[in-house]
């Protein structure tokens, strides 16, 4: 970890302005469970880190409009055990509780999970060549050791799996992101917010560098809805998807009104399953329409040498996800 | 998102940080770049806390800050400025061992040892949040950030599990219904 | 031998110190003037070091010094020598030339005055390199066969040609990946050179070896080091023989004349620190139709480096484990660039026995008998091998325990037919074995005028509970409160004591501990019945220990303090030393024990768990019955890791580690602890030592993967022959 210079923002202005100054050079810090990981691994090296753990930043607050608005800075562990999530979202705190460690989920905040990075082993690995880490260096993972890398979303450049639980189930529930940078604040679609690698893996997200996210907002829920995450990995906890799926489905006289699909661990960004959610959307909620929505959501994996086995776990994951949410609808 | 962009001039400037340690207010002039689990072993000499792999992924040197655990490898000791810091050096008082302590000491929850003040201070963070499962399955979830190569997971499963409604807040509860 | 404190369970005597933070990892040590080491790895494992950047390393603040091949002083090898206790990981000095022969081999070792400023400075290195082609990084990815090492290899009866004539056969081969050993505290060593003496604190599992090691290396005479290690984050046999490491920051303060500690970054620890070596093993097993062995062919390759012959002797229980008249083993090794392995808990015959264990299974199927059956039809009611009698075995009782624990009669032999809901239940088995090993042995006692004892010896406590019963061994012979009890270990200038490995060190120091007692007791008895002694004038052999006190045949007691204190002594002191004698070529020391295991697969998500673990392990007696099991229960977890997730990664291209941390080397956690029952059968082996331990670190990691994947067969149908068992080896796809 080398030197940088470190100062705390005490409101969103300053923050903002701290990174203007910085010609975008510095490095937002708040759980820091990022950053710090990979400022140790010389992977990232901020001439300075930039405190925003004093923003007013961490409330939940349900808006007129049904939505439910979470600031940046609210923690995974808090979202995931609040009431309004637990009532309304019960996807997004599954979701969030199946990420991590008990201490990384106190310390990792909402914003921040958005912007977690990759744990592609060739981009923690300065000597690697790695098109997101150093842009036209190439990417060592597309013949190597590529167990864990993406199926979909990939391009000649980059196959780096996007890490997140939490945007799985965001990618599925829908939501906003609110940003706010030099010019004001502007909207995001969640959806749109991070990037497919293409020619240009370093460029994540369209967050300008000196732009801050400050609020997530979720859409409504499905009324009616039945949802479950299941994530498969290896060992039983605190490990990185193999695959994931987020599901929610609403069903009316056995038939599916309403669906929504999202996949993790096998993408790279948090992959909304929109043409399975259509297929789905008017069929019976049995285990042939979940198959066939799986088969869907899949049709365009590109594997490698080594990941092969996740799309039919991918797929697994879609049918196990869907049944449990029919399930969970058929209870609500 | 830049990562090559060379640092500017090496700023090794020293910053002071007043913060709170088992109870005790201590002051530390360091550059930002110190952890606060470096800050606590080499400059606090509060060498309990433990460094198992630095990036968040053993759990050995899981700290409380303001009451939550967290990994202390991760946090710069810069952020805790006129926060609350707990390390296994806090746990035992006068009266003797934490609830916790004993338990994991009738239980053999332990081999090298290594790993047990991280183990034990998710514990005793974990008997004091309500969010938190009670039952068996729960408990080894919320413990699953803290590795145990040794394997000893078995008791101190039941280290926490006897521990259970023996932690000093639940005995003032008790006493106060 | 009737106890009352040995064979009890008893709470670990330096808990307190581990549960309070007190307890002093070498990580822990700091000194006065203290400086940080940290390495730089080299990022290519095949070619050379052409050249060094170290400008910027040098011009950043707190920079002390880089020190790398050409400056750095100039040492000796150590002689390697197991007789002479100066074994070492790696033969090859630090910044010795400027080849380069594994991935993350040291190229430099920056030094500062904070950890913050030596890390920074570390990545600001750069190196340019020739890279040479022809890399193998590990002998999965290779058809080359190795090296046969003639003297590993054993045979008896004619094996080949029963196996040709065999009804029954089965020949398969078995691969299992590298392992790390991924103990909690990484290698860390601290260097201070006082007046011409070096002391070291380590974390190791041999400070005797380290010591001798490092006067080799420093042209010191023995008397010149001092090597401490109180406490360790455990090693699981990667903390026996020095690194490296500990080379470099003991030449780095020798130049320096100041203390240096260098703490390897855990990346470094997986790449420099030692692994279990990736095998191959081919078994051939041929029997009867009514399951009686005729022949077992054991042919075995292991990796080592290019700068260190490292020899995980994998065929070493089988010529013992079963009643068979044709046997033969062989092995050989094979050089790859990746890091130096190493001995790795249960070195050598835990992956044999997989493959054995696996074996035997694929040959109850093909015989269509109970694997369990099969075994015992083998039974081996003496050492094949050796031809002499066991000194105790009772595997017998173990498997019928076991198996009634666990329910083994129920067990429906058709893979696939027990199912639970959307799962599909597998049951395996497998036997665990481990020899008992033992070795001479010296310590010294001191019993003191405050009614106290303090016991010594130069071995150390890796977490297995070596403080704790060198304490009961004293409690039990002295009567005295283990409270007033104190152990010293962990220190090389104690009266020399094993390596903690091997599973030795229960039946190696504990005879010793009590002969240095006993001989503290006539010291004692020579005070007191001296002029002016609470018993002058009796004999003392008439006097008798009981309670810390002497005691005569008139009943009259006087306690250990109120000899020495009216004498006006503060102590009295005994020296003993212990080693195994004519017993060896009377009897055949050896552990066995059985795991029975029930996997659950869920074949719609792939996912693969074991749901619980049975066991039953004769170890002798335990000393420590609590921590005794523990130990069982952590092989256990430990050996789930090794069944099911535990591979170390290395890129074929160029033999570089992918997976150099916790987070991508997957060990298990508390959510993948199963179900375990572990019992220890108390069976005293009283011809082995006094205490009738065999020691119990190694055993209960034997067999376990082998019965993991016997289950995974039993749930599944597919038997996969390479370890890890990832999910993809066993999904329908």
């Amino acid at each position: 970890m080398r030197s940088f210079a470190f100062s705390s923002a005490e409101n969103i202005e300053q923050a903002v302005s701290a990174q203007s100054d910085n010609a975008g050079e510095g490095a937002y810090i708040a759980g820091g469970t990022t950053l710090i990981d990979l400022v140790k691994l010389d992977v990232m090296r901020p001439a300075q880190v930039i405190d925003l753990n004093g923003l007013p930043l961490k409330e939940v607050e349900q808006l007129d409009d049904g939505r439910l608005r979470i600031g940046a800075l609210v923690s995974n562990t808090d979202l995931a055990h609040h009431p309004l999530v637990t009532e309304h979202y019960p996807l997004l705190s599954q979701a969030l509780l199946s990420g991590a460690s008990t201490q990384l989920r106190n310390m990792a905040t909402t914003a921040g999970n958005i912007m977690q990075r990759t744990r592609c082993p060739y981009f923690r690995d300065v000597a690697a060549a790695c098109n997101k880490r150093e842009p036209g260096s190439g990417c060592d993972a597309l013949e190597g050791v590529n167990r864990m890398h993406a199926l979909l979303g990939t391009s000649e450049h980059c196959i780096a799996t996007h890490p997140s639980d939490m945007c799985v189930a965001m990618a599925a529930l829908g939501a906003t992101l609110t940003l706010e940078g030099p010019n004001g604040s502007r909207e995001i679609a969640f959806g749109d917010f991070h990037r497919l690698p293409m020619d240009r893996p370093d460029l994540e997200h369209e967050l300008e560098p000196d732009e801050l996210i400050t609020h997530i907002t979720l859409d409504t829920p499905v009324v009616g809805g039945g949802s479950h995450y299941i994530k498969l990995r290896d060992r039983a906890s605190y490990e990185f998807a193999l695959a994931s799926a987020a599901a929610v489905v609403a069903i009316e006289d056995g038939v599916i009104r309403d669906a929504r699909l999202a996949l993790g661990g096998v993408a790279t960004k948090p992959w909304h399953a929109v043409e399975a959610e259509q297929a789905l959307t008017g069929q019976p909620a049995s285990n042939e329409s979940f198959e066939e929505a799986a088969e869907i959501a899949l049709a365009e994996a590109v594997s490698r040498e080594h990941n092969a086995f996740k799309a039919p776990l991918a797929r697994q994951a879609i049918v196990r996800a869907l049944k449990h949410a029919t399930q969970a609808a058929m209870n609500s | 998102m830049k990562e090559y962009s060379t640092p500017a001039e090496a700023v090794d400037a020293e910053t002071t940080v007043t913060l709170t340690v088992n109870g005790e207010t201590r002051q530390l002039a360091i550059p930002p770049n110190v952890v606060l689990l470096d800050a606590l072993r080499d400059r606090l000499g509060l060498t309990g806390t433990k460094k198992g792999c630095d990036h968040g992924q053993c759990g050995a040197c899981t700290v409380h800050v303001d009451g939550q655990a967290v990994n202390s490898c991760l946090k710069l000791a810069v952020m805790c400025e006129g926060h609350e810091v707990t390390t296994v050096e806090g746990l035992a008082s006068d009266a003797g061992l934490h609830p916790v302590q004993q338990a994991f000491l009738e239980q053999d929850a332990y081999q090298c040892g290594f790993c047990t003040p991280g183990q034990m201070m998710s514990a005793t963070a974990l008997l004091e949040d309500e969010r938190i499962g009670t039952d068996d399955a729960a408990v080894r979830e919320a413990m699953s950030g803290n590795i145990c190569r040794c394997g000893a997971y078995k008791n101190i499963l039941a280290a926490i599990q006897s521990a259970r409604g023996q932690s000093p807040s639940a005995q003032q509860e008790s006493e106060n219904p | 031998m009737d106890t009352q404190i040995i064979g009890h369970r008893t709470p670990r005597v330096d808990g307190e110190f581990k549960l309070t933070g007190r307890a002093d990892y070498a990580v822990d040590w700091q000194a006065q003037n203290m400086l940080y080491g940290y390495p730089v790895p080299a990022s290519i494992a095949h070619g050379a070091l052409e050249k060094l950047h170290l400008d910027a390393a040098r011009a950043m603040p707190g920079v002390v010094d880089v020190f790398h091949h050409g400056h750095f002083p100039r040492l000796y090898r150590s002689p390697n020598s197991p007789t002479h206790q100066d074994q070492v990981s790696e033969v090859r000095l630090p910044f010795e030339d400027e080849r380069i022969h594994y991935d993350g081999q040291y190229i430099a070792l920056v030094v500062a005055e904070s950890f913050e400023q030596a890390r920074a400075a570390a990545h600001a290195v750069q190196a340019d390199y020739r890279q040479e082609s022809g890399v193998i990084a590990t002998l999965l990815d290779t058809d080359q066969e190795g090296r046969l090492l003639e003297s590993e290899g054993t045979s008896r009866g004619d094996p080949e040609k029963a196996f040709d004539e065999a009804p029954v056969k089965i020949d398969h081969t078995y691969h299992i990946a590298a392992e790390s050993h991924m103990q909690m505290e990484v290698h860390a060593t601290l260097a201070e050179w006082r007046d011409e003496r070096l002391i070291v604190h380590e974390s190791s599992q041999g400070v005797v070896y380290q010591h001798k090691a490092m006067a080799r290396i420093f042209g010191l005479p023995d008397e010149s080091v001092e090597v401490v290690s109180h406490y360790i984050g455990s090693g699981f046999g990667n903390k026996l023989f020095m690194w490296p490491h500990a080379v470099a920051t003991a030449g780095a303060a020798q130049m320096l004349g100041r203390p240096v500690k260098t703490i390897l970054p855990r990346q470094q620890d997986m790449e420099n620190g030692g692994n279990r070596p990736a095998s191959r093993q081919r078994l051939r097993l041929a029997a009867d139709r009514d399951g009686t062995l005729l022949s077992m062919l054991h042919d075995s390759t292991t990796e080592t480096s290019f700068v260190h012959s490292y020899v995980d002797s994998l065929g070493s229980a089988t010529p013992s484990l079963y009643a068979c008249d044709n046997v033969a083993i062989s092995q050989r090794l094979l050089e790859v660039h990746h890091g130096t392995p190493c001995p790795m808990r249960g070195p050598g015959e835990t992956s044999g026995i997989y493959a054995l264990e696996t074996a035997l299974d694929e040959l109850a199927a093909e015989l269509e008998m109970d694997p369990l059956e099969l075994r015992r039809r083998n039974y081996a009611d003496q050492d094949p091998a050796s031809e002499l009698p066991w000194s105790s075995k009772h595997l017998d009782d173990c498997y019928t325990g076991a198996a009634k624990r666990f329910g083994w009669e129920r067990r429906d032999p058709t893979p696939g037919a027990m199912r639970d809901g959307d799962e599909i239940i597998g049951w395996g088995m497998a036997t665990a074995s481990w020899p008992g090993l033992r070795m001479p042995c010296a310590a010294r006692v001191e019993l003191r005028d405050d009614g106290s004892v303090l016991a010594a010896c130069g071995t150390q406590d890796i977490g297995t509970g070596t403080y704790t019963i060198v304490a009961q061994t004293v409690a039990e012979l002295s009567g005295v409160a283990l409270k007033d009890i104190e152990v010293r270990l962990g220190e090389s200038t104690l009266p020399a004591g094993p390596l903690s490995g091997g599973s030795m060190v229960t039946a190696t120091a504990l005879p010793a501990v009590a002969a240095a007692l006993r001989n503290a007791f006539d010291a004692l008895k020579e005070v007191a019945t001296g002029e002016g002694g609470a018993f002058e004038g009796i004999d003392p052999e008439s006097l008798e220990i009981e309670g810390g006190a002497l005691k005569d045949g008139q009943g009259k007691r006087v306690s250990f303090g109120e000899i020495l204190s009216e004498q006006k002594l503060g102590s009295v002191n005994g020296e003993g030393q212990a080693a195994s004698g004519d017993e060896k070529g009377q009897y055949s020391f050896r552990s066995f024990g059985a795991h029975f295991v029930e996997v659950r697969w869920d074949p719609g998500i792939s996912r693969l768990r074991v749901a619980r673990v049975v066991s039953s392990i004769d170890i002798g007696r335990a000393i420590n019955p609590s921590a005794a099991r523990n130990q069982v229960e952590g092989s256990i977890v430990m050996g789930i890791g090794m069944a099911l997730t535990e591979k170390l990664d290395y890129d074929p291209r160029d033999a570089r580690l992918i997976n150099n941390n916790y987070a991508d080397y997957i060990v298990p956690c508390h959510a993948d602890m199963p179900e375990i029952d572990v019992e220890l059968p108390d069976n005293p082996d009283y011809a082995f030592n006094e205490f009738g331990a065999r020691g119990v670190g190694e055993i209960g990691l034997t067999g376990i993967a082998a019965a993991i994947g016997n289950a995974v067969y039993h749930a599944t149908g597919k038997r996969i022959r390479d370890l890890p068992i990832t999910l993809e080896k066993v999904m329908d796809t």
